[in-house]
Parts: C-alpha cells; sequence; structure tokens
C-alpha cells in the first residue's frame, strides 16, 4: 500500500511530492489496532460502548478506562493509544470547566471537541510552549454530550479533524461494526433499542465473548446528565440480546 | 516610575466642525511653569489630506508622538498605497496609547484634538492622558473650555450648526484672540489647520491683535 | 503601586515640576448615570449621555450604553477611559465566543463574563459602573449590576453611577414596594417601566450635575432592541 513513501515519513512537518502526511496517516491507521469504541446519538439521548481486551485473567478489568466523564454533561470514549488519551481527556475536563468558570454555563460538545482538536494538531510545533507533542496522538475519541442543542455525538481522529455523526464505530471493529450501524440505525430509536443494537453489534466484532467485565457503557441524557451503566445493568442489558 | 509631571507645556487647543469640514487652532508658545520658554513651536500637525491634530501638554510627549505618528503614516505610504490614516484611526490609535500609557504609570502628558474627514464626513474627538476620548462638534482643551467653548457653542447654535468654512475660521480667530486676552499662558503667535473634501493645510502662524472689543462684547457686566 | 498612587495624587505639587500640577493620579471620575427595570419578557435600560470632569461637561452626547447582543445590552460609566477600555475588551471576548462556540452569547453568560474581566483587574481596578441589562433563556428580563471589582447580583430593576444613589430609593417605592400596604399594582408593562425610567432621570437631573443632557433608552423584547432619546436638563 504504502511503497514509495519511505523519504517522506520520518518529520511530521513534511508533506510527500503527493501531498500527504505519512505520520498523521500511520497514527489514523494505529486506532484501528485499539479496541473498538461505538457512539449512538438518539433524540432521548447519547450511548456510549468500549470494548475492554482482558487479557489475562490476573489482570483487573476495573482499571482500564476507556469511557471518561468531560463535565457532567459530557463523557468519550477513546479508542488507541490509552496513555495519549489521558493528555486529551485532561484538556477537554479543564476547558469544560473553565467554560463554566467565565461563562457560568454548560460548554456544548461541539466547543469540547473543537478545543481538544486545537490540542490534537499542535504536534510537531515547537513554537508552542511545552504542551506540544512530537507526534500526533494515536487516538481516536468519541465525544458524546447533551447540551442546549439536544443530544450530540462528534468523532475525532488523530489529526484533529472531527465531525457529527448519529452513530460511529472506531477500532479495531470499526469497518464492520459501522456497515451493521446504518443498518440498525434510525432517528427515532428510543435509548433502550440503541443499547440493543449497540451490545449486539459489538457483540458481533468483539473476539471475546462479550460479557459485563469486558465492555463499558455510558449514558448521557439530558436528565440525568452523565452516567457508567454498572456491572449488573450491563448484565441485564446483555441479557435482552439475541445470544 | 510614578513621578510623571509636564514640563514644557503648550496651551488651549480648541476645535470645531463646520458644513464639509474641521478646523482645529492653537498658538505657538511652548511655556516652562509660568515663563514663556519658547515662541514659535506648532502644536498643530496635518498628518495627511484628510486628517489633522493639535496637541496641548508636555511639547516633548507631543514631539514624540508625532514622530510616530509620522512613522505610521509613512509605513501606509509605502506599503499600503493610498490608504491614509483616517481621523477614526488615528483618534481610536491615540486612546489606545494613552490609556496603555495610564496604566503603566509612565503617562503622556498631552490632551488632544484630532480632526478630519472620515468617509466623508467631518470628525471632531478628542484624547487626554488618560485615554479619556470622545467624539463631538465642539472641542476645547485646557482654559480653552471656559474660555471658547461658550462661544464656539452659542455660534454653531445660532446657526443651528450650518457653518461656512470661512466662518470657521474666523470664529478660530475670535476665540484665539479670547485666549490671549484672559490665558496668562497663551500667545499672540497662532496656527489654523483645516482640512475639508480639498485637502488639509494649516494657515500661519498667524498674530492675535490686542484687540479689547472681542472681550467686552462677551461680558455680562 | 496604589500607596504611591494615592500619595502622589495627594500631593498638591510635584517637587521637580515647574507647574502647579498635583501628581499624576490614573483615575477621573467622568460621571453618569445608569438604571435599569426587568420585565416578563422585557427589559429596558437608560443611561444618560452627559461626560464631566469636575463641573465642566466634556459632551453631551456621549453614549454610555452598547448593544453587545440582539438580547443583551452592557452599560458602563465612572472613569470613561476605563468605560472604554473595557467595553472594547468585552466586544473582542464576545467575538471569541461566538467564534468558538457558534452561537450569539446569552445574557447569563454575559453576565459571568463581565464579573470574571473586572475581577481580572482585582489590584488595578477598571473604576466603572457597570449594568448588564437582557433577556434571559426564558426570555425573562435581567438585571445584573456589578462593582468596580465584579461583586454582582441580578436584581429586577438597579439604578448606578453619579445619580445611582437619588433614582434607587425611586424605584424602591415604585417597583420594590418593601412594607408598603397600598394594593399591588398592575404587573409591570414595557410601558410602565419606560414612564418611571423617564421619571427618574428627570428628577434626577434636577438635582445631580453629573445627570443630565439626554436620556437614551434601549429596550429589549424578544423581537430585539429599540432605542430611544428625550431630553434632559442641559443647565
Amino acid at each position: 500500500m504504502f511503497l514509495t513513501r519511505s523519504e517522506y515519513d520520518r518529520g511530521v512537518n513534511t508533506f510527500s511530492p503527493e501531498g500527504r502526511l505519512f505520520q498523521v496517516e500511520y497514527a489514523i491507521e494505529a486506532i484501528k489496532l485499539g479496541t473498538t469504541a461505538i457512539g449512538i446519538a438518539t433524540l432521548e439521548g447519547v450511548i456510549l460502548a468500549v470494548e475492554k481486551r482482558v487479557t489475562s485473567p490476573l489482570m483487573e478489568p476495573a482499571t482500564t478506562e476507556k469511557i471518561a466523564e468531560i463535565d457532567a454533561h459530557i463523557g468519550c470514549a477513546c479508542s488507541g493509544l490509552m496513555a495519549d488519551s489521558r493528555t486529551l481527556v485532561d484538556r477537554a475536563r479543564v476547558e469544560a470547566q473553565n467554560h463554566w468558570f467565565l461563562y457560568n454555563e454548560n460548554m456544548s460538545v461541539e466547543s469540547v471537541t473543537q478545543s481538544v482538536s486545537n490540542l490534537a494538531i499542535q504536534f510537531g510545533d515547537s513554537d508552542s510552549d511545552g504542551n506540544a507533542m512530537s507526534r500526533p496522538f494515536g487516538v481516536a475519541i468519541l465525544f458524546a454530550g447533551c447540551d442546549e442543542d439536544g443530544p450530540q455525538l462528534f468523532y475525532m481522529d488523530p489529526s484533529g479533524t472531527y465531525v457529527q455523526c448519529d452513530a460511529k464505530a472506531i477500532g479495531s471493529g470499526c469497518e464492520g461494526a459501522q456497515q451493521a450501524l446504518q443498518e440498525a440505525y434510525s432517528k427515532s430509536l428510543s435509548l433502550t433499542a440503541a443499547l440493543k443494537v449497540l451490545l449486539t453489534i459489538l457483540k458481533q466484532v468483539m473476539e471475546e465473548k462479550l460479557n459485563s467485565s469486558n465492555v463499558e457503557v455510558a449514558i448521557i441524557t439530558p436528565a440525568a446528565g452523565y452516567r457508567m451503566l454498572s456491572k449488573e445493568e450491563i448484565e441485564n442489558a446483555i441479557k435482552e440480546i439475541p445470544a | 516610575m510614578s513621578n510623571s509631571y509636564p514640563v514644557n507645556t503648550g496651551s488651549s487647543v480648541i476645535g470645531l466642525c463646520f458644513d464639509d469640514g474641521v478646523v482645529i487652532a492653537a498658538d505657538t508658545l511652548v511655556s516652562y511653569g509660568k515663563m514663556a520658554r519658547f515662541f514659535d513651536c506648532s502644536r498643530l500637525y496635518k498628518v495627511n489630506q484628510t486628517t489633522i491634530a493639535g496637541c496641548g501638554g508636555d511639547y516633548a510627549d507631543y514631539q514624540f508622538l508625532h514622530n510616530l505618528i509620522e512613522q505610521k503614516q509613512i509605513d501606509r505610504e509605502a506599503n499600503e498605497q493610498g490608504v491614509d490614516l483616517s481621523p477614526r484611526a488615528l483618534h481610536s490609535w491615540l486612546t489606545r496609547v494613552q490609556y496603555n500609557r495610564r496604566s503603566k504609570f509612565e503617562p503622556l502628558w498631552t490632551s488632544w484634538v484630532v480632526g478630519g474627514i472620515d468617509e466623508g464626513k467631518p470628525f471632531l474627538g478628542f484624547v487626554d492622558k488618560l485615554g479619556t476620548a470622545y467624539k463631538d462638534s465642539i472641542i476645547a482643551t485646557g482654559f480653552g473650555t471656559y474660555m471658547a467653548v461658550p462661544v464656539m457653542r452659542k455660534f454653531y447654535d445660532d446657526k443651528n450648526g450650518r457653518i461656512t468654512r470661512d466662518e470657521a475660521i474666523g470664529l478660530m480667530k475670535k476665540c484665539i484672540g479670547l485666549l490671549f486676552a484672559r490665558d496668562c499662558s497663551a500667545h499672540n503667535m497662532y496656527e489654523i489647520a483645516v482640512v475639508d473634501a480639498n485637502g488639509a493645510e494649516i494657515l500661519g502662524p498667524l498674530r492675535a491683535t490686542h484687540d479689547w472689543s472681542n472681550v467686552k462684547e462677551h461680558r455680562t457686566s | 503601586m496604589f500607596k504611591e498612587m494615592q500619595s502622589l495624587a495627594n500631593a498638591q505639587m510635584t517637587d521637580a515640576s515647574p507647574h502647579k500640577v498635583a501628581g499624576f493620579y490614573p483615575y477621573a471620575d467622568n460621571g453618569g448615570t445608569l438604571a435599569a427595570i426587568a420585565g416578563d419578557g422585557f427589559v429596558v435600560i437608560g443611561g444618560d449621555t452627559r461626560l464631566t470632569t469636575g463641573y465642566q461637561i466634556y459632551s453631551r452626547e456621549a453614549s454610555k450604553l452598547t448593544k453587545l447582543t440582539d438580547k443583551t445590552i452592557i452599560g458602563s460609566c465612572g472613569c470613561w477611559c476605563d468605560s472604554l477600555t473595557f467595553t472594547k475588551g468585552l466586544h473582542i471576548r464576545l467575538q471569541y465566543y461566538l467564534y468558538e462556540n457558534n452561537k450569539p452569547i446569552s445574557t447569563n453568560a454575559t453576565a459571568q463574563l463581565v464579573s470574571n474581566m473586572l475581577y481580572q483587574k482585582r489590584f488595578f481596578p477598571y473604576y466603572v459602573s457597570t449594568i448588564v441589562a437582557g433577556l434571559d433563556a426564558d426570555n425573562q428580563g435581567a438585571v445584573y449590576s456589578y462593582d468596580p471589582v465584579g461583586s454582582t447580583e441580578r436584581h429586577r430593576y438597579r439604578a448606578q453611577g453619579t445619580a445611582g444613589s437619588l433614582i434607587q430609593p425611586f424605584l424602591d417605592c415604585v417597583l420594590g414596594r418593601g412594607n408598603q400596604t397600598a394594593p399591588e399594582p398592575e404587573k409591570l408593562t414595557k410601558e410602565q417601566a419606560m414612564i418611571y425610567l423617564k421619571d427618574a432621570f428627570m428628577s434626577a437631573a434636577e438635582r445631580e450635575i453629573g445627570c443630565g443632557d439626554f436620556l437614551q433608552i434601549m429596550i429589549v423584547t424578544p423581537q430585539g432592541v429599540e432605542e430611544e432619546r428625550f431630553k434632559l436638563r442641559k443647565d
């Protein structure tokens, strides 16, 4: 696929003669190695679900957190290098709190995404002090939240490009999952139906058998805000989906 | 820091909008305290064909700002051919410079009257050492606020705000005469800057006479 | 810095100066009065247009009200150079808000931002009285007032500035009606609020030299902002 790229894939600030930034493209490829994360926006709220790879029975599954709270009304799901995601999640949290401090209102989901994307594209920028990374961040993030425009889902890739989606899958199983989402999605989906769709698709694309400890689910509704589902709630939801 | 005071100073500046332009007048004396120190210092400044300015207060601070404005105008002529510094832009810029310096406790001890043609209409504005700024059709600084403003305002109201260029110049001469008669730090040598659609010019130096009829005319007792 | 400033202001004459001038003092009192009344579906805010220094009038036509959005007005008076700088800075911040959030800023968000901007200069304050008036998310009238360092509160009505202490008790009487036993008046209309504002400013101009020339009123309703002007005493 990339046979003629060798000369131009070292510096993050060097275009290839065809006009490509290979390091950025590699970073986008890196996401496909990450675990699958799926988000669905419905009229009632947004749901995020991620697969956790429990590689050893001696591993404590609760310590891998791929879904994080940004503010009381926004959450995010990450796929890729989780260490990188910490930096981005931290920025999102700081910006959300700063917005609340300055304006005494909740920051919109798009503005949070925009502020994180500002950090994501700073790679290789030697002018900006300290914060800039020498390489692109190896994560893609789904931002889900409810603001004054209702439930919203945004997807941001390692280049900092972001786009609003009704439903989006990222990570290793994204191709199959996205296809399945397209078939299952409708605007009028209820929250419970959307959860079912999500878990069903996750089950199809996961290598391991889906259970309550290798999946994380968060629901963000206008009334209750961000809420992570408990193990019991996930167990009950799994029982509802076809085996 | 913090021990700023004026040293060599110019007195009042007066300005007025007429039908299709603006006049600004000031005498040419710069005083050291109560001593008449320099007699032939112009305090009016033709920035370009659309913008004029007059300055009272510390003369060194005026010269400093004069140099900055001159360089701004030169840069404009060099880089953006045909784009002159407009009176509105100069007024706003001076406000920012004065305010920033007062905020550093290093004020430029000056008061400005900026005039000119802005988008085809007469513009007249005031800026002082704090960055206090406003626009009006009649402006005076220093003693002029007491001596010249009432005379200018009466003339303006009597004419319903319709004043010709010649009338405006005449009014400036009269007001400078009043200031010369009653302000001990005013002088009889003065200049008048005029700007209208045809461009800007500085008239003078002119000489005010010891004409006390002017003064008597405005006395009420 | 403040200590130096004060002692300089107090000094009658700076020794080295050839003039009899007071030391440099970075503030001026340029007067001005503001008042605002909120109601159901409207808010009215008035400000006089007189700009003064001491007993002298700089200008009779200096507007103290600035339209920020279709729903929010700010009024600022006191040290005029600070008012100018503050409102200009606020405009920049609002433009940034618009670009970063893709929506015009709300009245409530403006109110919080103004408080923060004033407090940021806690140790070299903007010497200004401020009122933010607008419609909130439910289209109810909102009036916020501020002290120079950002202390703020939401009110139904508020007067600030040189004649603030004359107008506030009048509004307390006709709108606050604390301890009054007379029957409650009908629901406040926009027209009645305008009458109160005009009466308040005309009365204030009788007794306070820092208030006069013209009264500028901005009326905010869900339909947008309207502006009216009335003559006040000119002497």
